[in-house]
């Protein structure tokens, strides 16, 4: 468990979080990794693209009904044997998503003996940590390289360097920013301003392409539907940028005057 | 709650409190409860008879919304100052649990010199004895146990909820609360025996503490007994190993043994130690089986529904419970008379000798009533 990676990757809600995580799995996989995806969001959809569109049984689900949670009963082997959990959730204005997160995730600790032997684990975590349950995963320890992924936009930016202060708060270590983009002008220089900023860097730059939406529609990724493609490349090489990385700084964020500026 | 349990809806023992026991039984001196200040309170206090600190972060409303991490560094930096402790423990509660706070962090804040057993735990769980499990499992990550009394421990924490589902005080969606049988008609009862000259047993199966109170009952038999010229006619069980369990529960079995010893009260047999009460009930079935089966009555006392029935079904049996929810299991299994030591548990602690219980009172009482008659 040594070399195990285990990263989180934050971002602003809806900046691609789930895609990113989705086709880094399955190109760490068409290398030979052994790759788990732990979906932490309630929406409970980060593994729906290497299921072939199918929804699994959420841990939540299982623990709600009172039954005893064994692995076979929340660990689905997905593409090229990628291994999806999803953690669930309570329905939209019930209960408490924090608490479901960390009781799942220690029940997915106390029982997943398949965690020990994963080379990449990646946490796909809700867009924000809103709550002390939604940062579980890295308190726990189960975490050990953080990535944020944004745009060149503002309110993407924003929200990455309020992770960045959040990061810094809870002592956890950013590895890179990853540029998905949304075709903003000068992006890629903006992004990779923003990273060097904060005392990191920009590890990739993920273009806007329309196969993205399609492959995703179809309920697959882009490595497994469109393998040949440009894009497909770009996460292969963002696949293996993360399996080869061994940096990281705690970030320092940015005042909200010098945000505004690099966007400008 | 597993689908397969029965919805229990009286309130039961708190596995947070058990989580306090435990750190007492593993002698810290201050216990920090990370929570809202009424939390616990009731047993928070009477540890305190014990001789260790129970002190509280306090939570408010603002502590629910934004956490409490320094609050209990804070706490922790106070305490540290004000007990010069060796060794503490924090404990979580439902609203730090729920609200996901972190015990490890704020220990690492406080940066203190002294060992901190950290203690995630809320009340939500089906058996408090997961509160002990849980301080155990950390008391071992730090080495302030070892694995081999881990297992130990484990092991009678399984028995012990074992037992309470079979004949306790989960073994019923709802028990109502009792005081049993009239001490005096019992007493009376237990002279009249004593007097027929039937063969008796009284067995002490006693959790921890506890033990300082019920060990009374075998002595205030044993004093009766004696009175009457049939002291011959009694036998004494008790899980009073000395060698046995924690520290402290090792203490407790010295100080009653000695207690006993004084009062010229014999144990014929030692069942085992005083942590031991989930298990003991077997050892005392099979000693009963072997050597005391043609007795006519057994007054057994501490956990009486943790001795299987098997060998005692033919004996007229009188219980002694401090468990008010305990009467009516105790009566289905078939316990003639059952006894209520009301508070028992209060009078306990901080104490290192035998404390005289309601029932031994009223047996040495009425003992010396029809003698004083009949002379």
């Amino acid at each position: 468990m040594g070399n195990q990676k285990r990263i989180a990757i934050y971002g602003k809600g809806g900046i691609g979080k789930s895609s990113t995580a989705s086709n880094v799995a399955a190109a760490c996989a068409e290398e030979g990794y052994k790759v788990m995806i732990i979906g932490c969001d309630p929406k409970s959809d980060s593994s729906i693209t290497l299921l072939g569109g199918r929804r699994i049984p959420t841990i939540l689900d299982l623990l709600r009904q009172g039954v005893k949670v064994t692995e076979e009963d929340i660990v689905f082997h997905g593409y090229r044997n990628v291994r999806c959990v999803e953690v669930g959730g309570p329905e939209p204005g019930i209960g408490c998503a924090g608490r479901g997160i960390i009781v799942a995730i220690k029940t997915l600790r106390d029982m997943c003996k398949e965690m020990d032997d994963m080379d990449l684990i990646i946490y796909d975590v809700p867009g924000d940590i809103v709550c002390g349950g939604f940062v579980a995963p890295i308190r726990k320890g189960l975490v050990n390289e953080a990535y944020v992924l944004t745009s060149g936009e503002y309110m993407p930016l924003y929200a990455a360097n309020n992770i960045c202060k959040g990061l810094r708060q809870i002592d956890t270590r950013l590895s890179g920013v990853i540029c998905n983009s949304r075709s903003v002008t000068r992006e890629e220089e903006i992004v990779r301003r923003f990273a060097e900023e904060i005392g990191s860097k920009l590890v990739a730059f993920i273009p806007k392409e329309q196969i993205v939406q399609d492959c995703e529609r179809d309920g697959f990724s882009v490595i497994e539907k469109a393998p040949g493609s440009d894009i497909a490349h770009v996460y292969r090489d963002l696949a293996r940028a993360i399996m080869s990385n061994s940096d990281s700084a705690l970030p320092t964020s940015l005042d909200d005057e010098r945000l505004r500026e690099l966007t400008r | 709650m597993a689908a397969n349990d029965i919805s229990i809806i009286h309130p039961r023992p708190s596995s947070i409190v058990a989580a306090l026991y435990t750190l007492r039984d593993l002698n810290v001196d201050v216990a920090i409860l990370h929570g809202p200040p009424g939390c616990s309170f009731k047993h928070a206090r009477l540890l305190e008879e014990d001789g260790i600190h129970v002190v509280t972060t306090a939570l408010d409303e603002n502590g629910f919304v934004f956490g409490g991490r320094r609050e209990l560094s804070s706490v922790l930096e106070k305490v540290n100052e004000m007990f010069h402790p060796k060794l503490i423990g924090v404990v979580g509660t439902c609203a730090s649990m729920i609200i996901g706070e972190e015990l490890h962090e704020p220990v690492m804040d406080a940066d203190l010199d002294v060992p901190v057993i950290e203690v995630e735990v809320h009340a939500g769980y089906a058996n408090n004895t997961k509160g002990v499990l849980l301080t155990l499992e950390s008391a071992l990550d730090i080495g302030v146990i070892d694995r081999e009394e881990f297992e130990r421990q484990k092991v009678l924490l399984e028995e012990a909820t074992e037992v309470e589902k079979r004949h306790g005080a989960a073994s019923k969606e709802y028990l109502a609360p009792s005081r049993g049988d009239l001490k005096y008609k019992v007493a009376q009862r237990i002279i009249e025996l004593l007097k027929e000259g039937k063969k008796g047993l009284v067995i002490m199966n006693a959790k921890k503490e506890t033990g300082y109170m019920f060990a009374d009952i075998n002595v205030a038999v044993h004093e009766v007994a004696s009175r009457l010229g049939v002291s011959g006619n009694v036998v004494n069980m008790a899980n009073l190993d000395e060698s046995l369990g924690l520290p402290r529960v090792r203490d407790h079995a010295r100080n009653i043994m000695h207690d006993l010893k004084e009062k010229g009260v014999q144990i014929h047999d030692i069942t085992g130690g005083l942590d031991e009460y989930p298990i003991a009930g077997h050892v005392v079935d099979e000693l009963i089986a072997k050597k005391y089966a043609d007795h006519d009555f057994a007054v057994i006392t501490g956990v009486p529904h943790a001795i299987p029935m098997d060998h005692i079904s033919h004996m007229e049996i009188i219980s002694v419970t401090n468990g008010p929810r305990q009467v009516v299991p105790l009566k289905e299994m078939g316990h003639r008379h059952v006894v209520v030591e009301i508070d028992l548990h209060p009078k306990t602690l901080g104490v290192n000798h035998i404390v005289e219980s309601e029932l031994g009172a009223t047996l040495r009482e009425m003992a010396k009533e029809t003698l004083d008659c009949s002379a």
